[in-house]
């Protein structure tokens, strides 16, 4: 008897609540509880974490949230925030790179035909923020610079299909030069090796299509070793450290990219990242027992997607959008070289 | 979004909440405003700084904020005394202290510390030195405190070995500190006089005289003595054993008269179509294209090219090749003699230290007796993993072939211990197998692969087996022959009875392959089979025991398929 009941506690809470979820993502849309404050210079990405999350439960409904992300863009040089509201320039917010990626990624998600996204400006201003040891700041008026913001400006160049943004061949030198003594990526040359930035690191040579040049055959076994060895039973992003949702998808989709992801234990993921749901509001936390937040709750989306949870709908392990979402962005970049094609005849 | 812990309250403690979180709004969003629209006008004064100070106390992540106070200082250094200007500056760096002590690990506030840092007069490195020791005592893994941290030390030039006497007290402190583990890592390649050139990868293992390296394995074995479980040691400790990689090379060059073939093996995947390989016939250089073994591959160690015919195809002649590769530079010379049909050129795998370094004679007593060590700890804790891939590292350092037994049945171990990744273990081990079973061939000097009943999960080093003539790969759980089989350019045999194939794209242009046993898999289609059609000289096939063979008109199918075969097993 005792045993049937703990087995249904357990079933219980294995149980994936996509509902829930779909609520708490367009509860974020609207309003966000006061802890968030600090995040209100960043909205954008929030923005982009609650619309990809819809998409990846399948329950968005674009024809409600066409107009959100248009409000933001700048003609000039990318994608600043506003706290005007839609249409009005910020003199003092120039581009940042992570709001321009995750606002293009928010576009896409949406079925936006990018039209109205002045590219060149785009990659002008991606070209700017370049540096001389291949890093990006974030911000033309400068910022911490490391790989964070190198992916953010491969994702940009990716999606728009144009590298002209950055140097690459500067930019895969600092990324094989943040390679630590332990075979994991750091944010630069000689600092910690750390799951979120590894995934900077092989999501970006992978979007580059230069994986296999920029790491040998040794070097890409070894950076597998370190992170096949992040999982404790959901994974951590250091040696150490107790295990955080979102690192299923940061370190799951880099095992994803190199190939091995199958290696990985599906339960023991799966059971720690349903343990950070929240029954009652919908999201995941990075913690059990922890307030769940948009960043988690949509990594923990994607990691279960990586598994293969069956209501989800599959995500691009490089770009971190759903395949629906890339297709999209295929098929836009076709019709671009298809219309300059037709204007060079 | 940093995790917090949920706390339950009253109603009316929430009323309470919310009329507070009103009235902090209000005066949140009036000083933003008033700080957007004095930048606006270009003000720079002491209420500009008062308002952003007020505002960052409480967001530190305003990144705005951080930049117009940085015009603003800018502002003032072209309008103040030195003296004055020193004091502003302290006092940011004090207001930046309790900005750190809220929250700790914000970007902008450890960034904005640098610029004033760098900017100060008089800049007090001790003090910055001293706020690290302090801020990494309460959280010894915060990688913004030790970013800044080589920061400072670097612009104040603090002596190497002073910051490995600091990374020696945190580590006898507290063990399992893998931060203060990295940080020696970056520390210990400048600490050797002849330091190794700047492009040296940190994955390259150190190179310190013999004297600190035995220091950094005593340390080393005190920590996971200590705390077997910790990986920091573990991990630190591998890197130490490591070897260097090796330089790119042209590992083999292989000449054939009948097809009037080349085939070149490199040290690693290169695009031959793109680096400046040239070959040279007789002192004549030809004009060949490149091709890979499989169109999947743009990079790869093996290319081919043909001669165009009757270039070598006569016999009582002697013929030189030379394989130019001139990107590195490099080259490789192959003769191929009168009355020959074939002849190759080549480096070894243990030439090439491929599977382990040749170790001095300190070196290898150094290791042996890590190698005890490890096993006396492996008898206290049967049960670690970290111990186990120690143990399994060292015997391949020292003698691969020697401590064979004992690395499969550590292997084994492994797999139950931490099942978790016994699917990676399997392939690791198989990998082990297959670089054994390399360095057996070579003594032997044969060009037979046998690796039999040795639970094969997959297939590596293909690239080693360009000469191979047979191999038998039976009686293991191999699922598929990838495209990189094709690398088996010499192959006339292939046994892979009992495995579980379903796949053969490998098996892909072979040109000298007759003979194919593949009994007892899991080929199910006939467009599985569609690769063997490519090889021309195949005339022996056994496919009984696999799902195929119950296909309906499967022989006439197949002899459609497959013309040139005679020999059918079904």
């Amino acid at each position: 008897m005792a045993e049937e009941e703990s087995q249904f506690e357990e079933f219980e809470q294995i149980v994936f609540l996509r509902d829930r979820h779909v609520r708490f993502f367009q509860r974020t849309l609207q309003v966000l509880p006061e802890r968030y404050a600090s995040l209100e210079t960043t909205r954008l990405t929030i923005i982009f974490f609650a619309l990809s999350g819809l998409d990846v439960l399948d329950a968005l409904d674009r024809t409600k949230l066409t107009l959100v992300v248009v409000g933001f863009e700048d003609r000039h040089i990318g994608i600043p925030y506003s706290t005007k509201g839609p249409g009005v320039l910020h003199p003092y917010d120039s581009g940042h790179v992570a709001m321009t990626y995750t606002g293009l990624c928010s576009l896409v998600i949406l079925g936006d035909d990018l039209s109205r996204v002045d590219k060149q400006a785009c990659l002008a201003g991606l070209r700017a923020l370049q540096l001389e040891d291949g890093s990006f700041y974030a911000v033309p008026e400068g910022s911490e610079n490391d790989i964070r913001f190198i992916y953010c400006a491969a994702s940009i160049c990716y999606m728009l299909d144009d590298w002209s943004g950055m140097d690459m061949q500067k930019a895969i030198e600092y990324i094989t030069g943040s390679l630590s003594y332990d075979n994991g990526f750091g944010q630069g040359a000689g600092r910690e090796s750390h799951g979120g930035w590894t995934y900077c690191a092989i999501a970006s040579l992978c979007l580059m299509g230069r994986l296999e040049e920029a790491l040998s055959p040794r070097e890409l076994d070894r950076i597998r070793r370190w992170c096949i060895m992040r999982q404790q039973s959901g994974f951590h992003g250091r040696p150490n450290k107790p295990v955080d949702t979102c690192y299923s998808f940061w370190v799951g989709a880099t095992l994803e990219l190199l190939d091995v992801f199958q290696y990985t234990n599906f339960d023991k993921n799966r059971s720690f990242i349903l343990s950070t749901q929240d029954r009652l509001v919908g999201g995941f936390a990075k913690w059990p027992d922890s307030h769940p937040d948009p960043l988690h709750a949509y990594l923990g989306l994607c990691g279960l997607s990586l598994i293969g949870e069956p209501s989800l709908r599959k995500v691009h392990p490089a770009l971190n959008i759903t395949q629906r979402a890339f297709e999209h962005v295929q098929q836009l970049q076709q019709t671009w070289r298809e219309s300059s094609c037709g204007r060079q005849h | 979004m940093h995790g917090r812990v949920k706390v339950k309250s009253t109603a009316q403690q929430e009323e309470e909440k919310r009329k507070e979180r009103e009235k902090k709004l209000k005066i949140y969003v009036a000083a933003r405003d008033a700080c957007f629209s004095k930048r606006k006008e270009g003000i720079f004064d002491d209420e500009a700084l008062q308002i952003s100070q007020q505002l960052l106390s409480s967001n530190p992540d305003f990144a705005t904020l951080w930049n117009y106070r940085r015009e603003i200082l800018m502002h003032l250094e072209t309008v103040k005394e030195e003296d004055e200007v020193q004091k502003i500056y302290v006092a940011e760096l004090s207001f930046l202290e309790s900005c750190l002590k809220v929250n700790p690990k914000s970007y902008g506030s450890w960034h904005h510390r640098w610029w004033v840092s760098t900017r100060l007069p008089k800049p007090d490195w001790a003090r910055e030195l001293n706020l690290c020791d302090r801020c990494l005592s309460l959280d010894d893994r915060n990688f913004h405190c030790w970013d800044y941290r080589r920061m400072v030390v670097k612009m104040s030039g603090v002596p190497v070995d002073q910051e490995l006497a600091f990374t020696d007290r945190l580590i006898g402190s507290n063990f399992s500190n893998y931060s203060s583990w990295h940080y020696r890592s970056t520390l210990l390649p400048l600490l050797h006089p002849e330091s190794p050139e700047p492009t040296s990868p940190a994955t390259s293992p150190p190179n310190p005289p013999l004297q600190q390296l035995l220091k950094e394995y005593e340390l080393v074995q005190n920590a996971f003595f200590t705390d077997p479980n910790d990986q920091s040691a573990w991990f630190y400790y591998r890197w130490l054993l490591g070897r260097a990689e090796r330089e790119e090379m042209i590992s083999c060059v292989y000449v054939c008269r009948d097809e009037e073939r080349v085939a070149v093996a490199f040290s690693g995947p290169v695009n031959a179509q793109a680096c400046g390989l040239l070959l040279v016939l007789d002192g004549l250089p030809q004009r060949v294209e490149w091709r890979s073994v499989h169109p999947r591959f743009k990079h790869s160690p093996v290319w081919i090219c043909d001669f165009p015919p009757g270039t070598i195809s006569d016999i009582p002649n002697e013929h030189n090749l030379t394989v130019h590769w001139t990107e590195k530079p490099t080259h490789r010379d192959c003769a191929l003699y009168t009355g020959r049909s074939e002849s190759w050129c080549r480096d070894s795998a243990t030439d090439q230290e491929l599977f382990r370094s040749e170790l001095s004679v300190e070196k290898t007593s150094v290791l042996q007796s890590e190698l005890q060590s490890c096993n006396q700890l492996q008898e206290l804790e049967p049960l670690n993993k970290w111990c186990l891939l120690t143990i399994i590292l060292l015997m391949r350092a020292l003698d691969p072939l020697g401590y064979e037994k004992e690395t499969l049945a550590h292997f084994q171990t492994l797999k139950e211990v931490d099942s978790m990744r016994s699917a990676y273990y399997s392939d690791l081990c198989s990998k082990f197998m297959i670089e054994n079973t390399i360095l057996k061939m070579e003594y032997a000097e044969v060009r037979v692969f046998s690796i039999s009943d040795k639970n094969l999960t997959t297939l590596c080093h293909l690239d080693q087996l360009l000469l191979v003539t047979h191999i038998n790969l039976s009686s293991n759980q191999l699922q598929r022959l990838p495209p990189q089989f094709a690398m088996l350019q010499c192959l006339e045999v292939l046994e892979a009875d009992n495995n579980s194939i379903e796949n053969l794209e490998g098996v892909y242009h072979l040109p000298k392959l007759e003979e194919v046993i593949l009994k007892n898999n899991k080929i199910s289609s006939l467009s599985d089979l569609q690769p063997l059609a490519s090889c021309p000289k195949l005339k022996r096939l056994d496919l009984r025991g696999n799902p195929v063979t119950q296909t309906a008109d499967v022989e006439s199918k197949l002899a459609e398929l497959l013309p040139s075969v005679t020999d059918l097993l079904l």
